[in-house]
Order: C-alpha cells, then sequence, then structure tokens
C-alpha cells in the first residue's frame, strides 16, 4: 500500500526557474490496486513517480509503504519495495552487460554487496525461463549483449527484471511510449501478466487515454503537481476516451487547448 | 635486445599489468578518469621503500604501500562525490598533493634499496639467477591478482560496480549505492597502482620522487592496445587483455629504443609512449573506416 500526505515538491526554490511541480498530492493507493496516471505534460506525473521511487526527495509532506514512513529513504534503500521500469529502454539495462548478466543485477535487487558469484546455473535457469515467457528467442541467447537487443527486447527485460525479486510495488513510467505499437501491446501483455500473477501495487504513467482505461483498475489525472480526479469502479468502466477528454476540459476552465492531443488520442 | 634486457622488459611489463588492471578499473568500469595513479604510483614505491629501511619486514611493507595508494584513492572519490569536484579535477589535486607527501614519507627525493631485504630475498635461497627469479616472481603474483579481479567483477559486488559505471540510473533502480562503489573502485584501482609502485621499488633497487609521472599514460596505452586485441565479454579476457596490452606495449617500446637505426635514446620515451598511444586509438578507427567503406561497396554491387 501507498500513502501520499500533502506530498510537495518544488524545483529551484526561491530561484526566477522556480517550479512547484508536486502540491500537495494526497492519494493512497491499497494493496494490489493498478493506478494508471494520466495528465498533460508538465503536471507531474513523473514527479510523483519519481518522488515515489526515491529519486526526487520531497520538499513538504510524508510518504508511506504499509503504514512504514519511508520519506526519508534514499532511492536504493526502497527498493526492497519498489521495482521500476523507465520510458527510455536504454535506462532500465546496461547496454555493455550481457542479457544474464542484466537479470543478476536486478536478481540482486533488496540483497545486496555479496562476494559470492552472481550468476551460477540455477540462476541461468530461472532467468531462461522467465525470457521463454517473452517469445522472442532471448533464452539461447542469455550471454549476448543488451546493447544488440532491439528498444522493445530491451523493455520486455526489463519488466521481467522488475518483477525478479518480490517488490510490493511496481512503477513504470511510460514505459511504452517509446516503442512500436506491435511491440508496446507485447509490452503490456507482460506487464498485466506479472502484475497479475506477483499481485503488485502499481502505478503506470502514460500518454494514452485508451491504455489508460483498459489497463488497471484506477485512473488518476495529474494537473498542476495535484490529482485533479479520480476515478475508480462501477464508475470507471463506463467511462471512453471521449468521457476523459470532457473531464479534462472541465478541469482547464480557461478553455486552454490540450497542447498534445494527438498523444492523448493515440493507440 | 639483449636476453637480460628482454627479460627485464617483460618483468617490468607485468608490474605496469597492475596498472593497466587499475585503470581499467577506473576508466572503464566505473567511468572515473582517474590521474591520480601518478601520484599513487610513487606513494607505493616511497612508502614500501621508506617502511623497508625503517626496518619493517618487506611484505608488512608491501601492503601498507597498497593501503597507502587505496586512502589516496578515497580521497580522490570523497573530493568529486562530496564537493561535487569533476571527476578529472579531483584526481589531480590529490595527484598534485601526493607529491608533497610522497617526498614527506621519503624525505629526501630518492631512496636506494640496493642492500635492503625485499619481497624477494626469501627466494634468493632457491638458487635461480636473479634475473629469472624477479620475472617469475612479479608473473606469478600479478597473474594470482589477475585472476582475484576478474573473480570479484563477476561477484555480486563486482557486478554491481559495473553497472554503476555504465548506467548509474538503472544502478540506483536495482538498490545499488552508487557512492560506495565509486569509493571501493578507486580504492581498489589505487591500491593495485601503489603495489604496483612498491614491487617496482623493491625490484628496481630505489623510489624516486619522479618515478610515477607519466604512470596513467603506460596504463591507460595498455588497456587500449589490449582492447584493441580483445573483443570479448568475459572479466577474464578482459583483464588478461589489460596485462597483456601491458606486455606488448613495454616490449613495443622496448624494441623502439633498441632500433639502433631510428637512433631514439632514453630521453625519446614520451614522445614514443604518445606515439604509440595514438597509434592504438587511430587504428581500430581506420579498421572500422575501412569496414564500412568495404561494406558499402559490397552492398553497392
Amino acid at each position: 500500500m501507498i500513502r501520499c500526505e500533502h506530498l510537495k515538491v518544488t524545483f529551484n526554490a526561491g530561484q526566477a526557474t522556480e517550479k512547484r511541480a508536486l502540491r500537495g498530492v494526497n492519494l493512497t493507493i491499497p494493496q494490489g490496486e493498478f493506478v494508471t496516471v494520466i495528465g498533460s505534460n508538465g503536471a507531474g506525473k513523473s514527479t510523483l513517480l519519481n518522488t515515489i521511487a526515491g529519486d526526487i526527495r520531497s520538499s513538504a509532506g510524508r510518504l508511506y509503504f504499509d503504514d512504514r514512513d519511508v520519506t526519508a529513504l534514499s532511492a536504493p534503500a526502497r527498493t526492497r519495495d519498489v521495482a521500476r521500469v523507465f520510458q527510455d529502454p536504454l535506462a532500465g539495462t546496461c547496454g555493455n552487460m550481457t542479457i544474464e548478466e542484466n537479470m543478476a543485477l536486478a536478481y540482486g535487487r533488496g540483497n545486496r554487496g555479496g562476494l559470492t558469484l552472481a550468476l551460477n546455473e540455477h540462476l541461468r535457469k530461472l532467468f531462461r525461463e522467465q525470457l521463454s515467457r517473452l517469445n522472442l528467442g532471448l533464452e539461447d541467447r542469455l550471454d549476448a549483449k543488451m546493447g544488440l537487443l532491439s528498444g522493445g527486447q530491451r523493455q520486455s527485460v526489463s519488466l521481467l527484471m522488475s518483477a525478479l525479486q518480490p517488490s510490493k510495488i511496481l512503477l513504470l513510467d511510460e514505459h511504452t511510449a517509446a516503442l512500436d505499437p506491435k511491440t508496446a501491446a507485447l509490452v503490456m501483455d507482460i506487464t498485466d501478466q506479472i502484475v497479475a500473477e506477483k499481485k503488485l501495487t502499481v502505478l503506470m504513467v502514460t500518454h494514452s487515454m485508451r491504455q489508460a482505461l483498459d489497463h488497471g483498475t484506477r485512473t488518476i489525472m495529474m494537473h498542476e503537481g495535484q490529482v485533479a480526479f479520480d476515478l475508480a469502479g462501477e464508475e470507471r468502466s463506463r467511462y471512453g476516451v471521449k468521457d476523459l477528454l470532457n473531464l479534462f476540459a472541465q478541469i482547464r476552465p480557461d478553455g486552454e487547448e490540450l497542447d498534445n492531443d494527438k498523444l492523448l488520442l493515440g493507440s | 635486445m639483449s636476453l637480460f634486457s628482454f627479460l627485464g622488459t617483460l618483468e617490468i611489463g607485468f608490474i605496469f599489468g597492475l596498472v593497466a588492471v587499475g585503470v581499467y578499473l577506473t576508466f572503464r568500469v566505473l567511468d572515473f578518469p582517474d590521474l591520480t595513479v601518478d601520484g599513487s604510483f610513487t606513494m607505493g614505491a616511497a612508502l614500501c621503500a621508506a617502511l623497508i629501511i625503517a626496518g619493517f619486514n618487506p611484505y608488512l611493507a608491501t601492503i601498507c604501500a597498497a593501503l597507502g595508494g587505496a586512502v589516496a584513492g578515497v580521497v580522490t572519490a570523497w573530493l568529486n562525490l562530496r564537493f561535487n569536484i569533476l571527476h578529472l579535477l579531483a584526481s589531480i589535486l590529490t595527484m598534485t598533493a601526493l607529491y608533497t607527501i610522497n617526498l614527506r614519507i621519503m624525505g629526501k627525493p630518492n631512496l636506494a634499496l640496493i642492500s635492503e631485504q625485499t619481497v624477494l630475498t626469501p627466494f634468493e635461497a632457491l638458487g635461480i639467477p636473479n634475473m629469472y627469479m624477479t620475472l617469475i616472481f612479479v608473473a606469478v603474483v600479478v597473474i594470482a591478482i589477475g585472476l582475484l579481479i576478474a573473480w570479484f567483477l563477476n561477484t555480486q559486488y563486482g557486478l554491481a560496480m559495473r553497472a554503476t559505471g555504465a548506467n548509474p540510473r538503472m544502478a540506483q533502480a536495482n538498490g545499488i549505492v552508487i557512492k560506495e562503489k565509486i569509493f571501493a573502485g578507486l580504492a581498489l584501482s589505487n591500491g593495485l597502482v601503489a603495489l604496483a609502485g612498491a614491487l617496482f621499488a623493491q625490484t628496481n633497487g630505489f623510489a624516486d620522487s619522479t618515478m610515477g609521472i607519466g604512470t596513467i599514460v603506460v596504463g591507460l596505452a595498455a588497456v587500449i592496445v589490449g582492447e584493441s586485441l580483445f573483443n570479448s565479454r568475459s572479466m577474464l579476457v578482459i583483464v588478461f587483455s589489460c596485462i597483456l596490452g601491458s606486455l606488448l606495449y613495454r616490449l613495443a617500446v622496448s624494441a623502439a629504443l633498441n632500433a639502433d637505426f631510428l637512433g631514439f635514446t632514453t630521453s625519446d620515451l614520451n614522445l614514443i609512449t604518445a606515439v604509440l598511444v595514438g597509434l592504438a586509438l587511430i587504428l581500430p578507427q581506420f579498421r572500422r573506416e575501412w569496414k564500412a567503406r568495404k561494406a558499402a561497396q559490397g552492398g553497392a554491387a
């Protein structure tokens, strides 16, 4: 479970370029809920994810995982609970290391530092099993360099890596945005499988309204550093992309045009 | 080249193999260009020589020398991580400070170890001629350390260190505390370089305050020569290609100096080094361009 209480993040505080990225976010996500996060550029979606992961320190407010106050914990210390997949396929893996080495790194998440060999036959078997789920033929290329894989393949492996260690929270930051539609669909399939299998609490940022409604159990929209609306259950199931866009227009009463309609409507 | 100078070249090649492995750890594994090594090589030699002359056991003195180098590496890492000083600049600061510290350690610009006990003394009783014995000793030590480092880079800790240099964001997302890995990596790297300095002082019988100048270039040259020979994913191959690179580099320099028709003298060493390193950097690029041109021609035909 994740609980944000009045979470605030301000960049360049006190300077001309001051940016209040989060302006008091209150959000409670129960165990096992899959939340999709939408909003226009600069609304604070990624900042919210990065703050939960610990990459960004909040300037005010508190953050709890399972009633444990984690506000002061560093990003590496939070990885015991949090796994992530980034938007950039290159960001989630090391290109100059092999597939099995990358997976061994992820396998060590949360209990690191030993002077035992990072790889052994038992682990290789586990990695091969996991990779065979992707149907990309990667299970026979354990010792290939990650850099030789396509973006979609790397993102799929990143996703598997995030699930190698038991974690409670999975943060997905537009993890299909850089992929072609077919690969994106495949990656979303694997995402749904893993989430269901591991009963994870998920926050998924997406630019696609369609994706936001088709996946997960709850949708929130961020606007100007706050949660503008929060849809779940029966009400959410009646919503279509058009309804979401209407809601969006209501939030921006000044009639400001969406600057990224295409992205919002895309696939 | 006489047999004697050939063996001497190999011996120095092995010793600088340790420097090459150290430089590989910072430049390639951690992506942290560290010039501290110019100071820590001398520091290893100075500490070791000073301690031996003060009556310490040579093995203990050698270990202390390696630890001293590790401390120098930690100082550089600290300047960079704590105060955000650019890594190159931080290492130059440490290197500059070490010059004075090394003079203080020795008390004068150079120390002779000719009549002192060294790590080699216990083996002198074996009756093997000195020039072979020194080479065998150095080769065994360097190969053993090479195996250890290759093993280390394949452990969970080593893998985490490699990820720290390759993709810090990914490393952090996987629970790796990257600062700690940089501290450890710089300590290990400079410890190896100082150990090389200590071995050099003992096998050559002296420590000198200026002996470390250019260590970084020699180490880097060895790494680059090794890399251009082997392209492997195996840590064992990579570490040993650093050591082999160092040997080949020494042989190339020695051949250049010994070729009478070229007329080089030892004072030309730095130019030869620069040209050799330059060639090692340029040739792989030529090879790529040549391959690309050939591929383009093949495609057109």
